[in-house]
């Protein structure tokens, strides 16, 4: 789908009072930000609020990684939603020195962790397609940063 | 081949014989045959310089409601939505730098003040942002989406809580991810923008609490400057920038300075103050 499709999709969306995630989404990643969407509303009923979102279409082995800055004192949530062709997606913390800081353990396709650091720092956000229903297919894979 | 049927008879009770003796016996003498165990992948390792390779910055600008969350976690007081000026910036200049860094000072205003200005307050912010975005020609779908929003918050059908999430959206999801006529340096030069509206009202909520001991973990954030700078030096600058984009290079290096220091002193949160407001002044 076009960026400008998408868009005006997302448009729409909020037309009717939906909240969207990104205006890049392809068909594969539809699923993932609407999953997404809802974590991404329910966190704000506990005090999370959103700092970024956004997702790419992963094949089985690919990883994305996204720079990103925590403050001190703030906590943070790292959540991941794949669509229904991922198996388990995986989200790892790694410090400016590329030090794995936090990742989630589980094996299915909403991984989260949280982080609460104590000095404000660059960190290195990677988020894997570890493994896939049909390898031969991408699946949509969103994450999303938030804090409270 | 084939046999006799007498003889077909024998050699089946022979052979049926046989497998019932050695069967028993084989089930305990020989070993199990090993079942193959599935491997389960795993993510890839990834070394340091994978990960800046790697490494998208979508996400590295703190957003400035973030800015106000880490102040309260430092334990200042201070309200940034109390302390952002009324600005009247001329979003439709023809130079495009300009508007990209004007479009992301509007949007920190209007992020840090959406739960308490005006109505009046808020819908400018929203028309000025519009402006901007149609400025940088960042498609008719963004523009209908911001005064879709303006004429909710107009008619009063749209709470100042949800009004807070489909601006953090908008801020943080759906304008790092447009893509501009005006170039691959709209975004930066928008999140810059909003950054250094950001930072210079917490520098001076830090001088006004004289909290300097905090400075570092508000402050500091050589990353976000270097990326910045990259754009701001980058080529693809309109050479027709003036004195704002100047300005903005001059104060960026100003701040990778200071963000070599291990620590921050009040002298340094002073001159992020005075840099940034170098910028914000000459809008």
């Amino acid at each position: 789908m076009s960026r400008k499709l998408t868009l005006a999709a997302a448009a729409a969306a909020l037309t009717l009072g939906t909240l969207f995630i990104a205006p890049t989404a392809f068909a594969d990643e539809d699923e993932a930000e609407s999953c997404l969407r809802t974590k991404i509303w329910d966190g704000y009923n506990d005090g999370w609020a959103v700092r970024t979102a956004t997702s790419a279409s992963l094949k089985q082995g690919e990883y994305r990684i996204y720079l990103v800055t925590l403050y001190a004192g703030n906590e943070y949530q790292i959540s991941g939603c794949a669509d229904a062709n991922a198996k388990n997606i995986d989200i790892i913390l790694h410090d400016a020195d590329g030090n794995v800081i936090s990742q989630d353990k589980t094996s299915d396709r909403q991984p989260m962790l949280t982080h609460k650091p104590t000095t404000t720092d660059t960190y290195f956000v990677a988020v894997h397609a570890t493994e896939l229903v049909d390898t031969t297919t991408a699946a949509g894979v969103g994450m999303a940063v938030t804090y409270r | 081949m084939s046999l006799s049927r007498p003889r077909a008879i024998v050699a089946l009770f022979a052979l049926a014989a046989l497998s019932a003796c050695t069967g028993a016996d084989q089930a305990e003498e020989l070993p199990t045959p090993p079942v193959a165990e599935a491997v389960q992948p795993e993510p890839a390792q990834l070394s340091p310089a994978d990960l800046a390779k790697a490494a998208s910055n979508i996400a590295l600008v703190p957003s400035p409601a973030e800015m106000q969350r880490a102040l309260d976690a430092a334990g200042i007081q201070a309200k940034l939505g109390e302390k952002v000026p009324n600005r009247t910036l001329k979003m439709d200049v023809p130079n495009k730098d300009q508007v990209a860094v004007r479009t992301g000072v509007i949007l920190a205003d209007l992020l840090l003040t959406v739960k308490t200005a005006e109505k009046d307050a808020l819908a400018k912010q929203l028309m000025d942002i519009k402006t901007g975005m149609e400025q940088l020609g960042a498609g008719s779908d963004i523009s209908a989406t911001v005064q879709d929003i303006h004429d909710r918050v107009m008619n009063d059908v749209v709470s100042r809580d949800d009004l807070v999430k489909e601006l953090d959206e908008l801020s943080g999801a759906i304008i790092p991810e447009i893509e501009y006529e005006a170039g691959p340096r709209s975004v930066p030069l928008i999140q810059a923008g909003s950054w250094l509206g950001g930072a210079n009202l917490v520098a001076g909520a830090v001088i006004d609490a004289g909290s300097y001991d905090k400075a570092g973990d508000l402050l500091k954030q050589p990353a976000v400057v270097d990326y910045f700078q990259g754009y701001v030096k980058g080529e693809g600058q309109d050479k027709a920038s003036g004195e704002v984009i100047a300005q903005l290079e001059t104060s960026l290096n100003t701040l990778a300075e200071i963000c070599t220091h291990e620590t921050l002193s009040e002298e340094d949160v002073k001159t992020i103050q005075s840099s940034t407001s170098s910028v914000l002044d000459l809008l």
